[in-house]
Formats: C-alpha cells, structure tokens, sequence
C-alpha cells in the first residue's frame, strides 16, 4: 500500500510543528528574499500598467476593429482554469475519498483563491469603462435598467461571483482547526488574537469534529458539480455566439478539462517549489507527483481527443467558415503558437506514460510548465483564431501584441506569485489536522 | 467705467457691463455680414439648432461645381449635393465633404507671415516693390471664376508688364494639344455618357476623381437598368473606370495605343498594322465591333496618361462614330498650356525677370518637378507674396504670406467645364483674418480694400431679384455655354511605342487626395483608396509578374529610381496590373502641409510633369515604410454566394418562392412598428468613390484615428467600401460593397450585450446607446460584418489626429453625440435625420414619404446606389428593389434578417448584347 506520508516523520507533534514552521520559525534565505522581491516587482509593474491602462484607456492593448478581445480575455480563461484545479481537487478527491488529497489541498485552494481572484481582475481590464462595471449587477436605480440576462457575460459574473465565494467558505472551513493550532503556538500576543479570532473558538471537541467533517463532506459534495457548471458556463463567452470556431456544443466539457488540466499542472508547480522551500518533503513525496502524473495523462489525452474533434466536426458540418478557419489554424501566421499549443498539451504529457517520468520530480514539473504555456496559447489562439478569421474576410486581421499585454500578462504571474509567497507565511500551506488523521491512519493502526 | 472691485457698480455699470458681454458673445463666429440667401426653404429667422441650406460652389482644380452647405446656428457642419447644378446633380464627393473639416483646420493660416505680420507692413512693402513694376508677375492655377479674371484684367491694365502664368498640377495639357491637333483650338470635350451605347476607355478615368466624375458616374448609373450599355476598358492600372467596365483588359500603355491602332484602322484611318497580343486582339475586334455596331452611340476616351495623338486620334474616331460627345469652349482663358507655363515661369524665375511675384492659391514648390528649382527660384526673387490657405512650400519660399479665406468664408464664383457659372457665397464670417482672392488681387490693382461681395455682384450686374435667384438656385441660368461644332480635319498619326528599357511609371492623381492640396485634411487621407485600401501614405503599384521577376515582397518598401531621381515608398502586388508597368498616386510627400499632411507618403511630383514615364526602376529598399491598409484580404475565398453576388446581364428569373422566407429561428421576432426602414445598396451601381465614407464621417461626427492607430488595425469607419477581386468569365474584376451596419431584425450583437446598450428601436433599427455601453466588445466580436467601432481611446478627444483644438468642434454635427473614450458605436442609419424625418411628418399629421428620409451616404452618393425607406410600405423604393431578381443578403446563411440588403452586380459581358 502507497505511503503518503513519508518517513522521517515519528510524532503527531512533528508534523504540527514542520507544518507551522514557515510561520512561527521561517527560514528567510538570501533565495527566498531574491524570490520575493522578484514576484514584488512584478506586482509594482501589474500595478503601474492598470494605472497607465485607466489613464490611458485600453487602446494600449493590441486589440484591433476586428479582433476586439485579445490578452485580458485569454488570461481571464486561463486564471479561472487554473483556479479551477485547486477546488475541484480538494473536493473531488475528498469526495472519492483519495488520501492523497490531505498534501495537496490547501494549497491547492489557495491557488484557487488567488488564480481565481487575478482572473476577476481581467474582465475589469478589459472594459471599456471599467468604473461602470457595476452596472453588470442588477441593483435598485431610478432609470429601471436591468442587466440584459441573455448575455453570457452577465452569467459569468454570476457564475465567476459564484466560484470565488464558494471557494473561499470552503477554504475557510478546511482551515479553521489549523487557525486553532497556530492561536496556541503563535510567537506573539497579537499574532495569538488573530489567528484565535478567525479559529472561531475551535477547541477540537467531539462535537467540533463531527459537525466539520460533515459540513466539510456537504461542501465538497456541492463543490464538485459548481466547478464542472461554472467553467462550463465561462465556456459560454464563446459558445453562446455565432461566431466559426466559437459556437460549438464541445466548449462545456472542453473549457472544464481544460481547467482541470491547467489546474493540476499549476499545483504540481506550486507543489514542488512549497517541498523545496518549505521543507515539506514528507508530506510531498514522489507518490504524489506520479498520481498527478496520472491525472496529467489522461487530461493530456482528453484534450487531444478535444482538438481532434474540432477538426472533424468542422470538416463533417461543412462550412466554409469553421473549415478555414481550421486551415488558417494550421497554414496562418499563428500555426508556430498552434503547433506548440499541440505539441505542449497533447505530445509532450504522453512522456507520462513512465513511471520513471512520473517520479522524476523534475520531470514532471517541467512538463506542467509546459503545459501552463500550451493552455495559455490555447486560450489567445481561441480569441484569436477566431476573430481573425471570421465571416467577412474584408474584415480579416492579425493582432499584435503590445508590451502592455505582456506587463498585465507577467504582472499578474508576478502578483500571484506574491500573494502566494505571503500566504505561505501567514498560514499553514498544508492542513495539519488532515496530515495528523492520515499519519495515524497509516502508522498507528 | 467704473472698477469692479470698488463698490461704485451702479445700475448703469452693470447693465452697460451685460451689453458689452452680450455683443462680445454675438460678434463670435457669427454669420456674415453682408446679406446671403438661403436655399429653398427660406426660414423667416435663425432658429437655433435648425440646420439651414445655402447654395454655394466649391472648386476642384478650378472648376466650379454648385452644393449646398448646411448650417447649424451660424456653423457649417455639412456639404451637401445642389440638384440644380449640372457638375452635382445632388451628389458630392469627397473632396466636397471634406471641405467642412478643412474650414475649421486650425492650421490654416490666419494671419500675415513673413518680413511682417501685419496688413499695413505688407502694403508698405508692395508699394515699395511696385513703385518699378516691370518683372511683376502673377501666378495661379486654373482660373475659372468670372470675378477673379476681372481682378486679374484690372490688374494687368494697372501693371501692363505683368507676366501671368498658369499652371495646374492636375492638368489637362495632353487633352488640350489632343484637341489642338485635332480641331485646331482647345476645346472641353465633354461625353454625354447616357447616350452612348458602346463605350471604349483607352487608358482614361472618366468615372474617377475629377471636376466632371458625378455628371458622368450619374450617367453611368442611369444606364444600369434597361438597355445596359457595354463598357469596354483597356488601362495600365486599376482605375473606377476599369473596375466598373463590362470587358478590361490590362495593357501597358503602349500596346493601349496599339488597341486604339486597330480599332481606328477598322474605322478607316489606315494607321499602320497593329501590333497586338491575342488577348488585346480579341478585346480590340470585339470593341470595334461593338463600336461600329453602335454607330451614333459609340463613345471612345482617353485620359492624361496618354499623349495629344492618342487624344487626337479618339476626337477623329468619335466624329467617325458621330459620338455623343459635346464640345465647348475651354473655360480656361490662358493660352499656354500647363506645362509650358511652369516651364516659362521656372526660366524667368532663375534669369532674374521676375523681381516682384505674386502666386495666388498655387503651390508650385510642391507641385513642380524638382527639375525646375521653383523653391530656388522664387527665392531669387526681392519680393514675393503668396496667397493660399496654408503656409505650406511655396509660402516657405516666398518673402511674404497673405492668408487666404476658406470657399465657405468667401463671396466669389466659378464656372463648371461646360461654362455654368455659380456662386460662392459664405456662410460663415471668416473665423481668422483672412481675405479672398479677389480682394486681394483688387487690392493690387486699386490699391483700395473691397469687398469680396461687392466684387462678385459687380462682376455680374444682376439686378437684385435675380442675384437671389442665382444664390438661392446655386447654378445661374442660362451660363453653360452653347456646345461648338467642331470638325476633326485629318488622321492624326499615332506613335509606336518606342522599345523602351525598364519599366513604365504610371502617376495619377491620387484617389484620397488629389494633386495634395488637401494633404492636411485628415478624413481625406484616412480614406481608403479604392482597390488598394490603403490609407495614410502612397505606395507603388506592382503587377504580381514584375514583383515576382524582381523579388519584390507585397507591402515591402521599394525603391525607385527615374533618370537619377529617387523615391522609396511600400510596394504593394496588384493583379490585375499591366505588366511592365508600376503606378503611384500624387499628392503624397508635402513638406509643408500642417501638422496631418507633412511627410505623409512619397512625393512624386518632383519627377516629371507627365503621367507616363518610361525608364524606371525598382529595387528592394533599405528602407522600411509602413503601408496602411483598412483591408488586408480582398479575396473571396470560395464564398462569393454569402459575400458578393454577380449576376449577368439577362438574369431576370424571379426570386424562387418561399426563398425570401427567412428560415426559423429560436429567437423572437420583433413587433414591426410604424416605420421599418431598411436600406438597399446596388452594388451594380457603386463606382467605389467613397463619397458617401466621408459624406458618413461628416454627419456623424465620426473620428479619424491617425496612421499609428491605423497600423494596429483600427479604423472608425461606420460605412466602409469593401473592395473585393472577383473572378468573371475567367476575368479578374472588382466589386465594390458599401458595408454599413446592416440592422439585423435578429441581431448577434444585442443578446450578448450585458448592459443592454445594443438595442432594437421602434422602427427596426438596431441602435447603441453610447451612455450605457461599458465597452465589453461582445456585440463587435459576435458581429459577423464587423461593422462596429470601438473608441480605444479618446478619438473624438485628446488624440492628436483628432481635435487639435477648440476649432474643430464647431464642425461637429448637433444633432449627433460625440462618442468618449471606452464605448462602442456604429451606423444608425442617421437616426438624427430619421427622427427629423419623423418629427416633420409628425408636425403635418401625414406619414413620412417615400423618399423623404435620406441618409447622409445615400445624399452623396453620385450613383444613386444607396436606397433607403420603409418596408411596411409595399410600394416604397426599397420594398420594390428588395423583390427584383438581383436581390441578395450578405451571409444570408447567418439568419440575422439584415434591413441592410444588396442588388447583385452585373458584368454585361454575354457574347450578345
């Protein structure tokens, strides 16, 4: 039977004490100042381009008369997909009941959080007139207007508003009994105050742990068919047009694989940089790189599968539009990114096919990199692709990246990073109490 | 008066203090002072924001042509078409449209430049300089108006030595010695399009740019129904005439000499053999036989690419064919021709015979060829004054610069080709301290101020009732001169062309800009020429064999080189082109245009006077220049039923029934409501001359981006003229498609608007409201014509090709919002002129007529191509052209039920006529 806690471990009391120590005893190296005052600059130049995007106006942005939707949109996709994974995989392992699962959650929904907030962010780059974005939310005015409830825009501020809160109860939940360890082991008396305050008064009783775990099971239960609906619901931006390329019945299930795949490759990221600088090699073991290893796979396959059927349904349904604009993918100037996007997502992943790839750490993080990269290029080539080549080939364009793109696109990595590096710091990035249960489910039985 | 800060502000003071504020209020921009006549609709008073008509005249190279300016409390913001002006017939086109914006440029020049800056120091300096006048000359373009030779007369009887010279960079000197070689005098030959029934172009451009293009292009569309007449164009380059010919042929123009060889020999000149490829064999036989066939009705013409035999030889093949063509008198008074005359003027320039120079409204440092050293030569010259409204090449040149009034600040006139005069009336004060030509040239002769007005009603001794019959009607009666007759004495011999080396350089005037005189206008030169494109820039037209024999990349920058001169500008492959034969626009290159038109594109002017060189050469350029082009793709790419439709001459079966049924849709089909409008574009009848691009520019307030914004592919066209290259009968043709908005009764772009700025009117038409838009996109992305255009940044205002000021708001259509920064907006089928068209009809308890509702592209366009008007009505234009055979809908396929329809163009190009 796999281990999922590896060895070096020897009391309950180790494990709290290695989960809690990048908070109450860290070890601040030159690498990780280096790390953090990288990901800060980043920060300061996402910050300054949305300062000179609202002065300016989003003309800065490669965007033309044609291809009105360019990096934000791409990036919004890409960030919900990656904030997809971190809830998926907490609920959906914890409904089916995957050990595994105890490593990997809470950082994974902190991803989640943070992904999905920096995808919040985009649509709101993306206006026009940002300062009237709250006119997407029916609210009381004199003038009587409504949002216009066909558009998919309008769901996907309530399917994204959704997401975000829902992500964020079940985060807290899962928290909540670590907030109660760091309240006794934190250093100072104000440190003490806070972590107690959001503890809620956890005392670890019977009665505590019954109630958790149930309202901890509910949540996931309902976590797992919110995530499938909301992707689906963001792959409606697109499906829900009439545009070649766009309105195809494939994009729900192809939008929440997409997600579910850019999610895991980012945890397997996350997950080897938290083992290496937080120490966490017992509680991060190989095993668990080769399970998402497997997960990879099958995505990987799925999405190939995705593609393919593109192809075919465009060629079987016969329109001159969805047939070109498959030629255009293939033979036009952004066939280099549409190769890599293949080659990324569906060629390089079948690498996991070996055990010996899957538990190589290294391996397995190179190839979530690259797959992070062929999702992204998936996301800009389906904005792209398609207004390039649309109906009326008067109209037909090329985009051209500006360097804004490129500052908002690295900025946001940068913030998120950032974020990240502060959440390690502040909060336990793996739930001690599930670690606790499953050490004693494998040793102590 | 008393201090404002004391407390002593009595009664008095202060209402003295209002009246003062008050008549400081009135005295700007107010209209003129003397007394002018409004057309038509005469209101009894000002009513302010009620647009009022005045009739008045704009020249093009000095030719007259009457339209009607509208004026919003004092402000022109619109040129529209005179109906009663034969040179308008109710059209415009864009270099009329545009003039609205040119009033307003900030840049004019409004004041004195120079060893002064003021009227007295100028009147110093001239009565010093003409105290000896002899070497006193007078420059100017072509001269038509009857005040202004009477000025010029008065003035070479004050200074009998006075050279005058003449020159017009787009001249007409081949036409002029073709006519010379033919009847003997120079005579304006002009074409009653409408009655020929076979019609011959070799190597002209009768339906392009030009004094005479909407008398003729409305000919043209008057012979689309019925008996179709058969247009045959053989032409080195693209030009409107080739794109809308039923057979073209693309022939260097040598071998067009070649075609007009055998096609007179077959009339009986007995020139010689022609020497002619197969091709131009079978489109010379079938010409010629089709011109012969249609003897009485056959029309052959030429343009100024072609030399004086050529034009000669088409007068003498025109009186063979007794061709409806009709000769008049040249309007221009001056002998010389316009090459000759810049030539005389350069010599006496650099041999020290002119020693005081006036230039009035030219610009020969710009126009002439580089050659003739004009800058070096004026600058020769003690004392040089131009007059022009801008301080552009020739004013750098000069010693003085007077400041020119604007044509819709000025009282004058101007005569049309054929001899109909008209008026020039102002409608606005002039907003700077500017003067009009004749005041000026009156000034020098009298040396006593006078105005304008007073001028032009001497010039033309009418008695009051009628003077404001000739302001009110824009065209004074009984002016066109009486057609001469005119008899072609002999054969005119034809050159050979001669085995010239390197290629042949075509140089036209350019589709956007003309001769460049306009180069600062911003909506001219973000005008797409019309089988290129492009916009902001020339480029060098290449046929795809000679880009390939010289690797020469599509869009790369070339360099070309003619007898040593050099000028690099973007290549861009035409086929379709001669080969052998590469072609570039004028009017590009200004050195001194403002701050919009200078260093835009490549100046070619400097190389030669002529239109048609041989002995160029093409090589990849260093270099890297950009070209801007609003459209990349003109293929049809297997699509022509969804995009554009041809149809043949003799298609006349009916729709089939149940075919104009739309197929069902899930969506919910809107209530109709009083109105329906719709509007119905004949592409059979669009020419591409893109007035109604810019007449749409001027209405609603639509900005201009700037060639940066241009290059990363955004334009603020509501109405754009998609150009697409067909394939016909194996022949490569052009079609042209005016794209509006097309108002889907199911539009794409109003579910996917979250806010609900994307709505559906009463009345059918697909509307924006600007206010609420937060700018997502969805409704352009879901748009499958592309038509909408979104304000990326703040073009109507902080963006440097836009507003350079406060001046350029009072062009700004009242009735018509400005768009801000972050919103998206689109054609609404000129809603404001749909809901004045309502209101008046409301006012009269009445519906609005057939007809009555014009938009702004429909009133310009001289082909009578746009329809517009209300479907509910079984019998209106619209409903009855949406039922013809010809009917289609652009992606018809999509189910949008666009209001925005098409007739199918038709190439009359069947074996029989």
């Amino acid at each position: 039977m796999t281990r999922w806690i590896g060895e070096g471990i020897d009391s309950l009391e180790e494990i709290d004490a290695r989960v809690i120590a990048p908070i109450v005893a860290p070890r601040l190296t030159w690498r990780w100042w280096l790390a953090f005052a990288f990901s800060g600059s980043l920060t300061l130049l996402m910050i300054g381009t949305v300062t000179w995007l609202f002065v300016h106006g989003i003309g800065i942005f490669g965007n033309n008369t044609t291809i009105v939707w360019g990096f934000p949109i791409a990036n919004y996709v890409w960030w919900l997909g990656i904030g997809h994974a971190g809830t998926l995989i907490s609920a959906l392992l914890l409904v089916t009941r995957q050990k595994w699962r105890g490593s990997l959650n809470r950082f994974a929904e902190t991803m989640t959080l943070f992904a999905a907030s920096m995808a919040g962010l985009f649509p709101i780059f993306h206006l026009g007139r940002p300062y009237y974005l709250y006119w997407i939310v029916p609210y009381p005015n004199v003038q009587g207007l409504w949002p216009q409830w066909r558009s998919a825009l309008v769901w996907d501020l309530w399917a994204v508003g959704t997401y975000i809160t829902f992500s964020a109860l079940f985060w807290y939940a899962g928290l909540i009994p670590d907030l109660a360890l760091l309240r006794e082991r934190a250093k100072t008396r104000l440190a003490r105050r806070i972590y107690g305050v959001f503890a809620l008064g956890w005392r670890g009783s019977l009665k505590h742990w019954e109630v958790h775990t149930r309202f901890y099971r509910y949540m996931a239960a309902l976590a797992v068919p919110l995530v499938v609906s909301v992707h689906s619901i963001i792959s409606l931006d697109f499906a829900a047009s009439l545009e070649p390329g766009w309105s195809d019945t494939i994009y729900p299930p192809y939008f929440v694989v997409g997600a579910l795949y850019s999610g895991f490759a980012m945890v397997v990221v996350l997950a080897a940089a938290l083992r290496w600088a937080c120490s966490f090699e017992p509680f991060i073991t190989v095993n668990h790189f080769e399970m998402i290893g497997r997960v990879l796979l099958m995505a990987s396959i799925i999405m190939g599968v995705s593609y393919a059927s593109e192809w075919l349904w465009s060629w079987y349904g016969g329109e001159r539009p969805e047939r070109h604009l498959v030629a255009f993918l293939f033979t036009g100037p952004y066939a280099p990114l549409y190769y890599c996007q293949l080659l990324f997502n569906v060629v390089v992943p079948q690498a996991l096919w070996f055990r010996r790839v899957r538990s190589n750490i290294a391996a397995v993080v190179i190839i979530s990199i690259v797959i992070n990269i062929g999702m992204w290029l998936e996301r800009i080539l389906i904005v792209w692709a398609t207004l390039s080549r649309d109906y009326l080939p008067s109209a037909w364009r090329i985009f051209l990246p500006t360097f804004w793109d490129w500052a908002l696109l690295f900025g946001s990595l940068g913030a998120f990073m950032f974020l990240f590096m502060l959440f390690v710091r502040v909060l336990p990035a793996l739930p001690a109490h599930e670690l606790r249960k499953l050490w004693i489910e494998e040793r102590g039985a | 008066m008393s201090s404002l800060t004391g407390s002593a502000l009595d009664r008095r003071s202060a209402l003295k203090l209002l009246a003062a504020g008050m008549a400081a209020t009135m005295a700007r921009c107010s209209r003129p002072s003397e007394e002018i006549v409004p057309y038509v609709d005469m209101p009894e008073g000002l009513v302010a924001g009620e647009p009022m008509r005045f009739a008045t005249t704009l020249t093009l190279g000095g030719h007259g042509r009457g339209f009607v300016a509208v004026a919003v409390d004092g402000r022109p913001v619109k040129i529209e078409g005179n109906a009663r002006h034969p040179f308008s017939l109710g059209a415009t086109d864009i270099f009329a449209e545009a003039q609205v914006l040119s009033l307003y440029d900030p840049e004019r020049s409004g004041a004195v430049a120079g060893r002064g800056t003021t009227w007295h120091a100028f009147a110093q300096a001239w009565t010093r300089a003409t105290r000896d006048p002899s070497g006193l000359a007078l420059f100017t373009g072509r001269v038509t108006s009857p005040t202004t030779l009477v000025q010029i007369d008065a003035l070479m009887k004050r200074f009998p030595g006075l050279r005058r010279y003449r020159s017009e960079p787009i001249h007409d000197d081949a036409a002029r010695a073709g006519s010379r070689l033919a009847f003997g005098r120079v005579v304006e030959a002009l074409p009653r399009w409408a009655d020929a029934d076979a019609i011959l172009v070799l190597d002209g451009d009768p339906l392009g740019n030009g004094p005479d293009q909407l008398r003729i292009a409305r000919a043209y569309s008057t012979r689309r129904g019925g008996k179709r007449q058969r247009i045959h164009v053989a032409e080195p380059a693209w030009t409107l005439t080739g794109a809308a010919a039923d057979f073209r042929i693309a022939l260097a123009p040598g071998e067009v000499r070649e075609v007009a060889r055998k096609i007179a020999n077959d009339l009986g000149a007995g020139l010689g053999e022609p020497q002619l490829s197969d091709a131009a064999r079978k489109f010379a036989t079938r010409a010629s036989a089709e011109l012969r066939a249609a003897h009485g009705r056959a029309l052959v013409l030429t343009g100024e690419g072609q030399g004086a035999e050529l034009h000669a030889l088409c007068h003498w093949m025109n009186a063979r064919l007794a061709a409806p063509v009709d000769a008049f008198p040249s309007q221009d008074p001056v002998a010389g021709d316009h090459v000759g005359e810049m030539t005389a003027f350069a010599n006496d320039l650099h041999a020290g015979r002119i020693r005081t120079l006036l230039i009035a409204d030219a610009n020969p440092a710009y126009d002439a060829p580089d050659a003739l050293h004009i800058p070096a030569g004026i600058a020769k010259v003690p004392f040089s004054a131009h007059i022009g409204l801008y301080v552009d090449e020739t004013a750098q040149a000069c010693t003085w610069h007077l400041p020119l009034s604007h044509a819709l600040e000025s009282w004058g006139d101007a005569r049309a080709p054929d001899g109909t005069a008209s008026i020039v009336q102002p409608l606005i004060r002039p907003l700077h301290q500017t003067r009009t030509c004749d005041e000026y040239l009156a000034w020098f002769a009298t040396g006593k101020p006078a105005s304008a007005h007073a001028l032009t009603r001497a010039a033309w001794q009418a008695s009051d009732r009628n003077w404001r019959q000739m302001l009110s009607d824009g065209a004074v009666a009984n002016t066109a001169a009486k057609p001469i007759t005119v008899s072609v004495a002999r054969v005119p011999d034809l050159p050979r062309a001669g085995s010239g080396r390197g290629l042949v350089l075509r140089i036209a005037p350019d589709p956007s800009l003309g001769d460049g005189r306009h180069a600062n206008n911003a909506w001219l030169q973000e005008c797409a020429k019309p089988f290129t494109r492009q916009v902001w820039g020339n480029a060098v037209q290449i046929a795809p064999e000679d880009a390939q024999r010289l690797q020469i990349a599509d869009e790369g920058t070339v360099d070309v080189t003619l007898d040593g001169r050099t000028f690099a500008a973007p290549a861009v492959i035409v086929p379709g082109q001669a080969e052998g034969v590469i072609a570039v626009t004028l009017g590009h290159g200004r050195l001194a245009a403002g701050r919009i038109g200078t260093a835009v594109g490549a100046r070619v002017c400097g190389l030669s006077f002529a239109r048609t060189l041989s002995g160029a050469a093409v090589a990849k350029s260093a270099d890297s220049l950009p070209f801007r082009s609003l459209q990349a793709h003109t293929r049809l790419e297997g699509r022509a039923e969804d995009l554009f439709q041809i149809s043949g001459a003799h298609e006349h079966e009916p729709n089939e029934p149940g075919l104009d049924e739309p197929p069902p849709s899930i969506l919910p089909t809107p209530q109709r409501g009083e109105y329906a409008w719709a509007m119905l574009i004949d592409t059979d009848a669009c020419i591409g001359c893109n007035a109604c691009v810019v007449a749409c520019q001027a209405e609603n307030n639509v900005p201009v981006v700037g060639p940066e914004e241009v290059s990363q592919g955004r334009d603020m066209h509501w109405l754009r003229v998609d150009n697409y290259a067909l394939s016909h009968n194996g022949a490569l043709r052009h079609g042209f498609e005016p794209v509006p908005c097309m108002h889907c009764e199911l539009a794409p772009c109003e579910p996917v608007c979250p806010v609900a700025a994307s709505v559906h009117d009463h009345e059918g038409l697909n509307v924006q409201v600007y206010n609420r838009c937060i700018g997502t996109r969805f409704c352009e992305a879901n748009c499958p014509y592309k038509v909408r255009r979104f304000n990326w940044f703040d073009y109507s205002g902080d963006q440097a090709y836009a507003e350079q000021g406060p001046a350029l708001e009072q062009q700004h259509n009242p009735d018509v919002s400005a768009r801000g920064r972050g919103v998206m907006e689109k054609c609404n089928y000129c809603l404001q002129r749909v809901s004045r068209a309502r209101k008046t009809a409301e006012k009269e308890s009445r519906e609005v007529a057939d007809g009555e509702m014009v938009t702004a592209c429909q009133a310009a366009c001289p082909t009578r191509a746009i329809h517009f008007g209300n479907l509910n009505d079984a019998q209106s234009d619209v409903s009855r052209r949406r039922r013809a055979p010809r009917h289609y809908t652009l992606l018809a396929e999509l189910n949008t039920r666009p209001r925005t329809t098409y007739l199918k163009r038709v190439f009359n190009d069947g074996e029989d006529t």
